[in-house]
């Protein structure tokens, strides 16, 4: 999966899941306002009932008002009077409350006051009705009775209370249709999402298996090719001992080898010396006799035998030339043998012991107390930091590096050396600087190259010191470094692990 | 050695051979000396047509050995030596160019009596050579039964 993919298929699983949570959001609001809709609804729709039950109310009041009233009038019963009392009271207060109720609505607010008027009217002439009649004045009641006003006051009022129920039952159904249209609109939001949201809660988990399964496989693919990558490590790893050790055998083979030719040049020479007295004694000697025949008078002298001015010039080129093979031999038995040692070194087994570096140093430093001497020089050890490492190796690296250190000072300054150590993140640090005359920083890498060295060839030395140091320093596990300018002294710093175990070697070394 | 004791000298080196017959000559040694330039003739002459080294029962022998050879290594020639029940009360001289701590061990541990480095610088040779030369003249080599 390139990271592109992945970044679009993780872009699409955040929208998606973002999507769907802004449907359940969109949802649940529109649910809800639905719902409160439907409720609202609802509740209007009470409100058309209880009014169509007032008006109900009222129209009952009032017939049973009537009919007590002429129940009164005609058979003068006095429980007549007391239902009479019990019905006209009422229809007041309750068309007051339908007043209240339909004060919002337009249609209804002067139909109502209609039927107020009406009702009034209506129980005015009861009151006038029940009057006479309790007056014992029955046949003006009666004729009251009769009078149409009476009879059209109440149609008024049922008229006006007809059409008030015909708007409530108009509204009625009007508002049970919103509010059935109300709920079947909630429950359609409400299902509809739900699905939505459903549908893209499958989607994410798709997604997200699929993701995670992707990851399985990339997991299992990252593992696989750790594997791989060590096995492939490993190999090189093996591979590079390999050459290395041929490296070593060769060096060993080779410098070996080198040696016994040697011998024999060096032999043979030093018989070619042999002979080249032997030869010039002869030559002096036979050309005294062929002189001793010319003029007697020489040959009186004894002892050595005097060579001719030519001959003399002849014996000191032989001399010198066999000078310059010798010394050439010399220094290549010197390289040879240094080879050798670094071959050997190399195959030593080494024994991490706990070292007191300081202890170690001082006595390297006491050591070499008499060249210091010489060389006017001080060497200053600071504290150092106890280290675990091989201590035969540890003894190489800083005798190298602190004779360098003498072997170089500048002339006519006294020499001052610092050996410096401490501890970082497992490692510990030291540094060996001196004031002395320093490298060119152009030479900083090929002082650590085997035969090289830099600066002003004064000094004897094959330039294998710091060659075999930085070796020794590889083998612990360590690095080293060098800082320094033409004059200004030079800084080496080395830093080995704090803790060298010989299984990690072994493991290198295996 | 005022007995005739031959010297047997395994050296693939005709140059050092020359170099050490001649210190040894100048030593005043005069026994026979008898150069091989392999391990394959030392070998040979050594353990007779037969290879069990009876031929040489009845003659003092000692064996100045090279262990850098072409054809087989000076250890293994030295060995050899050493196990076999005719020769091996000749005495070894391992005079070789290796200075090795481990080889040396080796050389002593299978038998070898004498082990020597040759020096390069060649006043180092000679005089070491003369030496042994001169120790060559006083050593005693087991005597052979009577025939």
């Amino acid at each position: 999966m390139t990271p592109e993919s992945a970044r679009k298929r993780s872009l699409v699983q955040v929208t998606l899941l973002s999507l769907s949570f802004a449907v359940l959001v969109a949802v649940s609001l529109a649910s809800v306002y639905w719902l409160q809709k439907a409720r609202e609804d609802n509740a209007w729709v009470a409100h058309t009932l209880e009014v169509q039950n007032q008006i109900a109310l009222v129209q009952l009041q009032l017939r049973r008002a009537e009919s007590a009233e002429r129940g009164y009038v005609l058979t003068g019963q006095d429980d007549l009077i007391q239902q009479f009392n019990e019905a006209a009271p009422d229809v007041m207060p309750r068309l007051l409350q339908l007043r209240g109720f339909v004060a919002d609505n337009d249609v209804q607010r002067p139909l109502i006051e209609q039927a107020i008027v009406s009702a009034q009217s209506r129980l005015e002439r009861f009151g006038n009705v029940i009057a006479l009649a309790k007056d014992n004045r029955a046949e003006e009641a009666r004729e009251l009775l009769r009078d149409d006003a009476g009879r059209r006051a109440m149609n008024e009022l049922s008229d006006a209370l007809g059409k008030m129920r015909a708007e409530e039952n108009r509204l009625f159904s009007e508002r049970t249709s919103e509010a059935d249209r109300s709920q079947a609109l909630a429950t359609i939001i409400t299902t509809t999402g739900s699905g939505l949201v459903l549908v893209l809660a499958g989607l994410s988990i798709f997604l997200v298996r699929r993701s995670a399964r992707a990851r399985d496989e990339a997991e299992i693919q990252l593992r696989d090719n750790n594997l791989n990558l060590e096995a492939t490590v490993q190999e090189r790893t093996a591979d590079l001992r390999e050459a290395n050790e041929e490296i070593q055998r060769f060096a060993y083979i080779v410098s070996h080898d080198l040696r016994s030719p040697l011998v024999n040049i060096m032999g043979f020479t030093s018989e070619l010396e042999e002979l080249r007295s032997d030869i010039f004694r002869r030559i002096a000697t036979l050309s005294r006799e062929v002189a001793g025949k010319q003029s007697a008078a020489n040959a009186d002298s004894d002892g050595e035998p005097e060579l001719e001015p030519a001959d003399r010039q002849l014996s000191d080129d032989f001399t010198e030339a066999l000078g310059f093979i010798k010394s050439s031999i010399g220094k290549m038995d010197r390289l040879i043998s240094a080879i050798l040692n670094l071959t050997r070194e190399g195959r030593r087994q080494f024994q991490p012991v706990r070292i007191d570096t300081r202890e170690l140093i001082e006595n390297i430093a006491s050591t070499v107390a008499h060249q210091a001497a010489e060389a006017n020089a001080e060497i200053r050890i600071e504290p150092l930091p106890e280290i675990v490492s091989d201590r035969l190796a540890l003894e190489q690296i800083f005798s190298n590096l602190i004779d360098n250190a003498l072997k170089y000072l500048k002339d006519g300054v006294p020499g001052d050396i610092v050996i410096r150590g401490r501890q970082k993140l497992g490692f510990v640090i030291f540094e060996i600087a001196d004031n002395g005359r320093g490298i060119d920083p152009k030479d900083h890498q090929r002082i650590f190259d085997l035969f090289r060295r830099a600066g002003t060839q004064d000094r004897p030395g094959q330039g294998i010191g710091l060659a075999h140091v930085r070796a020794l320093v590889r083998r612990l596990g360590g690095t080293m470094s060098v800082s320094s300018a033409l004059g200004e002294g030079s800084t080496f710093t080395i830093t080995l692990p704090a803790k060298w175990t010989a299984k990690k070697s072994q493991e290198q070394r295996a | 050695m005022s007995n005739p004791v031959t010297i047997i000298m395994i050296e693939d080196d005709e140059g050092h051979a020359r170099l050490i017959e001649r210190n040894i000559r100048r030593s005043g040694v005069n026994n026979e000396i008898i150069p091989f330039t392999s391990g394959t003739a030392a070998l040979n002459y050594l353990f007779g047509c037969d290879g069990t080294g009876i031929e040489h029962q009845h003659r003092a022998l000692l064996v100045l050995l090279d262990l850098n050879l072409p054809d087989a290594s000076g250890i293994d020639i030295l060995r050899r030596i050493k196990e076999n029940d005719h020769l091996k009360t000749t005495p070894v001289v391992v005079l070789t160019t290796t200075d090795d701590a481990h080889e040396i061990k080796r050389c002593y541990e299978l038998g070898c009596n004498v082990y020597i480095t040759k020096p390069v610088n060649y006043e180092s040779f000679a005089n070491a050579i003369r030496q042994l030369g001169l120790f060559f003249s006083v050593i005693q080599v087991p005597q052979p039964d009577a025939p």
